[in-house]
């Protein structure tokens, strides 16, 4: 059984200044001022930070869609250049009226797009599906314009990530796409 | 491990938001406050689990935020700094029978505020206070005036 000696101990202190015999509070007023234009700065970045977003710096807005298109018409694309993490978004593609190859459309998409960007489905299905060239191309059937075809895509983690789309052997359109957390 | 690091930021983030939004009278938690916080929390979390839905990723999240927890209240103990910085310092209201009218102002505090506390502590008139001091917890101190 320990002895009371054992125990250790420190005199009792008041933490703030005290003076005749008052309250002690410990306020710390220059502390706190400081604090306060901390918030108020943190006020302004959270008010810019949700303007960003609702231009659509962070995705899933205006400022993150984005239009590309080959000089020969061939194709044009329309995706988002900013993307988020785990959220579905699509990857339009329409060919032009001179894409068609002996009643076919064939387009070659970078593995990227299937890997990085998380394809989950393409709308319509291929025709049939080709792998190589650290890509794979996909045939689909031509029947007339509009031709469209939908890549639904959904970003597995952050990153910047490129990617190269295009008919074979014709122009190809490379971006850059920056996926937030 | 992802979700590890998820799980401090969400933390963290938290810390800071509540810290941000401001110190109100724990006894006075308003409806709006309550929606506040179940909003802030429930957010966190989608964030937070994100797709792993696993109880292995749950368990591992818990202990990350136990961890943290444990981290800086050991910190706030150690250093008189962190435990101002996470907790602030207590704030004089009212000092001598006057307002004090800036802390009030930026504390987003009314006279209604510390009427009401000053009821809760049996006190008939707001003229009978001293001091009322916002404490770190967020409780509100009242001192009387002394009996002439």
């Amino acid at each position: 059984m320990a002895s009371a000696g054992d125990v250790a101990t420190k005199p009792v202190e008041d933490l703030g200044h005290k003076i005749d015999g008052a309250v002690s509070v410990g306020e710390d007023l220059e502390f706190q001022e400081r604090w306060w234009k901390f918030e108020n700065m943190v006020w302004s970045i959270f008010a810019l930070l949700l303007v960003l977003d609702l231009l659509g710096v962070f995705g899933r807005g205006w400022a993150a869609k984005a239009k590309a298109d080959t000089s020969d018409g061939a194709l044009h694309v329309r995706y988002e250049r900013i993307e988020r993490t785990m959220t579905p978004s699509v990857m339009r593609v329409r060919f032009g009226p001179n894409a068609a190859v002996d009643g076919k459309y064939k387009l070659f998409v970078s593995a990227s797009l299937v890997g990085e960007l998380g394809n989950q489905r393409i709308a319509p299905e291929p025709e049939s599906s080709a792998v190589g060239d650290g890509g794979f191309v996909y045939t689909f059937p031509a029947l007339g314009q509009p031709a469209i075809v939908s890549f639904s895509l959904e970003p597995a983690s952050p990153g910047i990530y490129h990617w190269k789309i295009g008919v074979p052997d014709g122009q190809m359109i490379e971006k850059r796409v920056v996926v937030v957390p | 491990m992802a979700a590890v690091f998820r799980a401090i930021f969400g933390y963290l983030f938290l810390i800071l938001m509540v810290r941000v939004v401001g110190r109100r009278p724990g006894k006075q938690i308003t409806p709006f406050e309550f929606i506040l916080i179940f909003f802030l929390g429930g957010l966190t979390l989608t964030g937070m689990v994100g797709d792993e839905v696993s109880l292995t990723n749950a368990f591992c999240q818990i202990i990350t935020v136990a961890c943290c927890h444990y981290a800086i209240v050991w910190l706030r103990t150690k250093s008189p700094r962190v435990a101002r910085l996470f907790d602030g310092t207590p704030l004089r209201l009212i000092d001598g029978g006057q307002y004090r009218v800036r802390t009030m102002e930026q504390m987003r505090l009314q006279k209604a505020d510390l009427m009401a506390m000053a009821r809760d502590q049996g006190m008939k008139s707001i003229t009978d206070i001293d001091l009322a001091v916002l404490e770190r917890n967020g409780e509100i101190s009242l001192i009387k005036k002394e009996e002439e």
